[in-house]
């Protein structure tokens, strides 16, 4: 115990010394948090819209200001109207056109058939199918109102809740998540990094002829790393609940129980790619293409694992930080206990002694 | 001349020497292409949806049914006793979604009475919630105007420009294109001189008959043209594996491209400068990366952010070159459409280039 206590101050002498790299760990979380919780917004809102209205009657332009009113839909730049429609969205001044041509107001009065025309910009697809839904959805309501008479609609009222996340902020969504992509990156990243450097310097063969077992070589390197880590997640989880005002409905306790098992599995996996390689730089790049990039890709944090073909979405059942998104925003957003979170819990729980498994009998491996 | 193309020569000998090196200029790129091509979809569809009809009539069957029309909502009755609580569905993620018809749903629309409906969402997926409540309303109406008997005169006809199909994947791989050219010319750039300086082998270079210019241009250059083949790789691939359509002029996309390498160099200089070992100048660049690729609009579009923010993004030159790049590749965009983006490369570049030359050249000396 103590060979382990003395190994981990040395580690945080290491830490400490390197300035430079320390802050680097403590400000990429808060900056990532700021900018997940702020920048990236999936909803779409203000889709540019220019109408082109030959109709000129007060039924093309109360419907245009249905459009513009929804919240979905505002105005291009004056400009946009001046040029055929093809023009305008290859400029950009405009993601959709909606052209009335002249017999809009005639044929609504004479219940005549009349289409309007509407071009999109289709190169951002996920923009260009709201777009597509949103004019129907808007068409369809003014229709209705408007109906002719001899007709009745079924008034069905469809009231909706959102549970969990009311205002529906994309803030909720990702800074949780982020936690887990933080801690795996200081986990992982760092440890991989820290042994490597060792083999790098040669330092690490005077620690292996020194009076300890490799097992006590790993904890002293690790421990320090596990709070290094841990700080970082409470850094940005404080972000989350006091600055994003993300709701913390479950047990605290829970939470940081199972944040002290997945950041073990991060280490466990920082360790295994020390083993493996050699020198600083290729242990970065391991880490960043084995850790990183599935982590935030494949681990249902921005994109949905449903939506992935079946290989990926077979990839990310061994990926720790897709059981640990779902723990920590089923504990902060849903209030989920344990009852509910249990086969995300069992599975984390194997993977990491998996992972602490191969990493231990691998390193072991090197030495003798 | 000579000295520079003696340097360029060295320079590429060291990077084909490093299999390292090699394989993070050339597999990495290709994997990354490959995973993100894929994953990267924030399509909204098939919601699984948990429908609880207390009414079992044949109009609330025929309501429910609608909702399996098109691929947003896959409706289904819960079948597990467990998951009869509505609460339950949610925190398991098994359901996003519940739609809830009271017992007198068909007779109150028979009786001319307005008919209740609730729908409930998982709201911790905020974009994809806002987006099965447009879609549920569109059904419902939908389905009341349906029933109505009213046949609507107005009909919308839509045409869809540039990507008919409306495939995410042609608007990322242009973008991924971008990242990737980023990500390696800077940090390529980094490294190479911050290793020379952690060698010590700077300073050899630096008492040889050499002048400053001719050093930095024999560190860069190297970079530029590995840019191009990593450039021309990525889009080879984006054009014969996922087949996403080129329709541009290639001569204006590759012109264009050397501007923005200027600016990607120097940023690798202007890290070198900074930093004192490999690692650091590979955290440096790294996080460059990630702020430059989040504001860029790659996957977000920009118009949806804060306003400071989207002030914020035009800092980055990487948000004018994402522009650039789907406007050939898509959109057939030439310089008339182009011009305020590729002022605002230039200006950059002249901008970052220069800075991040004096810098390196005070240091150098």
């Amino acid at each position: 115990m103590r060979k382990i206590k003395f190994l981990a101050l040395k580690e945080i002498r290491h830490i400490l010394r390197d300035p430079r790299s320390l802050t680097i760990a403590v400000l990429i979380p808060i900056l990532m948090t700021l900018l997940y919780g702020y920048a990236i917004n999936l909803d779409i809102k203000n889709i540019k819209l220019a109408v082109m209205d030959f109709d000129r009657s007060s039924e093309s332009r109360e419907l245009i200001n249905r459009f513009y009113n929804s919240g979905y839909f505002a105005p291009a730049d004056e400009a946009a109207v001046l040029l055929a429609p093809e023009e305008v969205l290859r400029r950009g001044q405009a993601k959709a056109v909606l052209t009335v041509r002249y017999g809009f107001s005639a044929s609504l009065v004479n219940n005549e058939s009349f289409t309007l025309g509407l071009m999109i910009d289709g190169a951002d697809a996920n923009t260009a199918s709201a777009a597509a839904s949103y004019s129907e959805v808007i068409l369809m309501q003014y229709l209705a109102d408007r109906l002719p008479p001899g007709y009745d609609m079924p008034g069905i009222n469809l009231s909706q809740v959102v549970r969990y996340n009311p205002d529906m902020k994309s803030s909720h969504f990702f800074v949780p998540g982020l936690i887990a992509v933080i801690l795996m990156m200081i986990s992982a990243l760092l440890t991989s990094i820290t042994i490597a450097r060792e083999k790098e310097t040669g330092t690490m063969e005077q620690l292996l002829t020194a009076p300890v077992k490799p097992i006590q070589i790993i904890a002293g390197k690790v421990i320090p790393y596990i709070g290094l880590a841990l700080f970082d997640g409470l850094l940005v989880w404080a972000f989350a609940v006091f600055h994003f005002g993300v709701p913390m409905t479950g047990s605290c306790l829970l939470l940081l129980f199972f944040g002290v098992i997945y950041v073990i599995a991060a280490l466990s996996l920082g360790i295994l790619i020390s083993a493996l390689v050699r020198t600083q730089q290729l242990a970065m790049m391991a880490a960043l293409v084995v850790t990183m990039l599935p982590s935030v890709m494949l681990s249902g944090f921005i994109f949905e694992i449903k939506n992935m073909p079946l290989i990926l979405q077979g990839i990310s059942y061994i990926i720790p930080a897709r059981y640990f998104i779902l723990i920590i925003r089923g504990i902060m957003l849903k209030g989920s206990g344990i009852a509910v979170l249990w086969p995300q819990a069992a599975a984390l729980v194997l993977l990491t002694m998996v992972l602490l498994g191969i990493a231990i009998k691998k390193f072991k491996l090197k030495i003798g | 001349m000579r000295t520079v193309l003696a340097l360029v020569k060295k320079e590429f000998i060291q990077v084909l020497r490093d299999h390292n090196m090699l394989r993070l200029i050339f597999l990495m790129p290709l994997i990354q292409l490959l995973i993100l091509g894929y994953a990267i979809n924030i399509d909204v569809k098939e919601i699984d949806t948990a429908v609880y009809d207390y009414d079992q009539s044949r109009l609330s069957r025929d309501y429910v049914r609608s909702f399996a029309a098109g691929d947003y909502f896959i409706p289904e009755k819960p079948d597990d006793i467990e998951l009869m609580d509505l609460e339950q569905g949610f925190t398991t993620n098994r359901y996003r979604a519940a739609l809830i018809i009271p017992e007198d749903f068909s007779e109150n629309i028979e009786n001319g009475k307005r008919a209740e409906v609730a729908m409930v969402f998982d709201g911790t997926n905020a974009n994809s919630a806002g987006i099965a409540m447009g879609y549920s309303g569109l059904v419902t109406q939908q389905f009341a105007l349906r029933e109505s008997g009213y046949k609507p005169s107005v009909e919308m006809r839509r045409k869809i420009l540039y990507n008919p199909d409306m495939e995410s994947v042609y608007f990322m791989i242009p973008g991924i294109v971008v990242t990737l050219l980023t990500m390696l010319t800077s940090m390529a750039t980094a490294m190479a001189i911050v290793r020379e300086r952690e060698m010590g082998t700077l300073e050899q270079l630096m008492v040889t008959p050499m002048s400053t210019p001719a050093l930095i241009l024999g560190k860069t250059i190297p970079f530029a043209i590995l840019g191009y083949v990593e450039m021309s790789l990525a889009l080879a691939f984006g054009i014969f594996w996922f087949n996403i359509p080129f329709v541009g002029s290639w001569t204006l996309l590759y012109a264009l491209a050397f501007i923005y390498l200027l600016t990607t160099l120097g940023a690798g200089m202007f890290i070198s400068t900074v930093t004192s070992t490999q690692q650091q100048a590979m955290f440096f660049a790294w996080f460059f990366m990630v702020f430059s690729l989040l504001t860029s609009g790659f996957f977000t579009p920009i118009e949806n952010m804060p306003e400071v923010v989207q002030h914020l993004t035009l800092l980055n030159p990487q948000r004018f070159f994402m522009t650039i790049m789907r406007g050939i590749m898509m959109k057939d965009s030439g310089i008339a459409e182009l011009y305020p983006q590729i002022l605002a490369l230039v200006i950059f570049s002249v901008v970052i280039f220069s800075f991040s030359w004096m810098r390196l050249s005070k240091r150098v000396k």
